[in-house]
């Protein structure tokens, strides 16, 4: 099956197998590219992630897929919905905000400038609607979650297109053999 | 030229695109609904209880305990592309710190058209507590009935559906109930 292909990949030589891998390459690259410009613009360092556990649901559920924003200028509020990482913790947390309470910044004359006013110290629990008690527990010691834990609260949402991630982290052979599938084509590939 | 993987290629491509440009519409349809509907809130009674603190039980942790009747009817909400509400009920107030505190007491998720029509008499569901441990000289708190409406696909969006008409101040602590 595959000695048609070998001879034609033998055909065509060194440079074209070169320019295949220079096309891969590119592919990768504008990816990556396209990941970090999100995250610039939405000020998140991950602005699309994919929920991995049920203490959302009925909102979402494992493999949904969602969008994040994290304005520096604005507050969070309650009733939005949060992704946090507490240091110490591998994986983000997706859960509702409970509780919110801003501590105005004290009045120095010398720092103050005539743009930027600084925002408020925001101290903020959480709670997953799936869950009956809210998120202390979590929070591995510290008593309230701030504005540096958080990655971004969510804007959209799309359902069930992340579980490929999720196969791919439950199955790693399957990981291996996409990503080595599409290498091969992206080498033997003709046009 | 027309390989059977070229052609799976194009068809699967040619889905996906049509797929995902559906889904854009149907996110987009979202805009056309702009349903703002209101209903009533009224708080019926405040107690503030002295407590033991949560994480710490020799130390005083002032509760309050809120009941209140809310009535409204969301059904303008669900459209199309609703697949569910997250009402919540929070309270706003600035306590003598100068703190900002927005506390949520109570929610509830509504998941069909026939549900949406609220009418509850309760108390709080969570705890109530003020961040410096006593509500004791608090400024009065106002209510409010806040809605998200979670899409099947597309952006979350967020409304207030109750409020209550004046501020309610909360009562002197009691030490028991």
């Amino acid at each position: 099956m595959f000695t048609e292909e070998l001879k034609a990949f033998k055909r065509l030589g060194f440079r074209h197998v070169l320019l295949q891998v220079l096309n891969f390459a590119s592919v990768i690259a504008s990816g990556l590219m396209i990941w970090k410009g999100l995250g610039i613009i939405t000020n998140s360092e991950s602005p699309i992630v994919v929920v991995l556990s049920g203490s959302m649901e009925p909102a979402f559920y494992r493999g949904d897929l969602l969008f994040l924003t994290n304005p520096a200028n604005q507050l969070y509020q309650t009733g939005d919905i949060t992704v946090y990482k507490i240091p110490g913790a591998d994986i983000p947390i997706v859960h509702r905000v409970l509780e919110t309470h801003d501590t105005k910044p004290k009045q120095s004359s010398k720092t103050a400038s005539i743009s930027a006013v600084p925002l408020s110290r925001q101290r903020l629990l959480t709670k997953g609607d799936n869950n009956y008690v809210d998120d202390i527990e979590l929070y591995k010691g510290l008593e309230w979650l701030e504005r540096k834990h958080i990655v971004g609260k969510v804007r959209g949402f799309l359902p069930y297109v992340g579980y490929v991630t999720i196969a791919m982290n439950d199955f790693p052979q399957l990981k291996y053999a996409l990503l080595g599938g599409l290498g091969l084509l992206a080498l033997i590939q003709r046009e | 030229m027309h390989s059977i993987f070229s052609r799976i290629n194009n068809v699967s491509a040619f889905l996906s695109s049509c797929m995902m440009a559906l889904l854009a519409a149907i996110a987009l349809s979202s805009f056309v609904f702009t349903a703002d509907p209101h209903g009533d809130l009224a708080i019926s009674s405040i107690k503030v209880v002295s407590s033991n603190a949560r994480r710490y039980p020799n130390k005083k942790q002032d509760l309050a305990f809120v009941h209140f009747n809310v009535t409204a009817d969301l059904t303008p909400l669900f459209h199309w592309n609703t697949k569910q509400l997250f009402l919540y009920l929070e309270a706003e107030y600035t306590n003598k710190q100068g703190v900002k505190n927005d506390v949520v007491i109570w929610d509830r998720i509504v998941r069909r058209k026939e549900d949406a029509v609220i009418n509850f008499a309760g108390k709080n569901k969570y705890m109530f507590r003020d961040i410096s441990s006593t509500f004791k000289n608090s400024p009065p708190a106002s209510y409010s009935l806040k809605y998200n409406v979670m899409p099947y696909v597309g952006l979350l969006t967020y409304g207030e559906a109750a409020r209550t008409t004046e501020a309610v101040a909360f009562p002197p602590t009691q030490s028991r109930l």
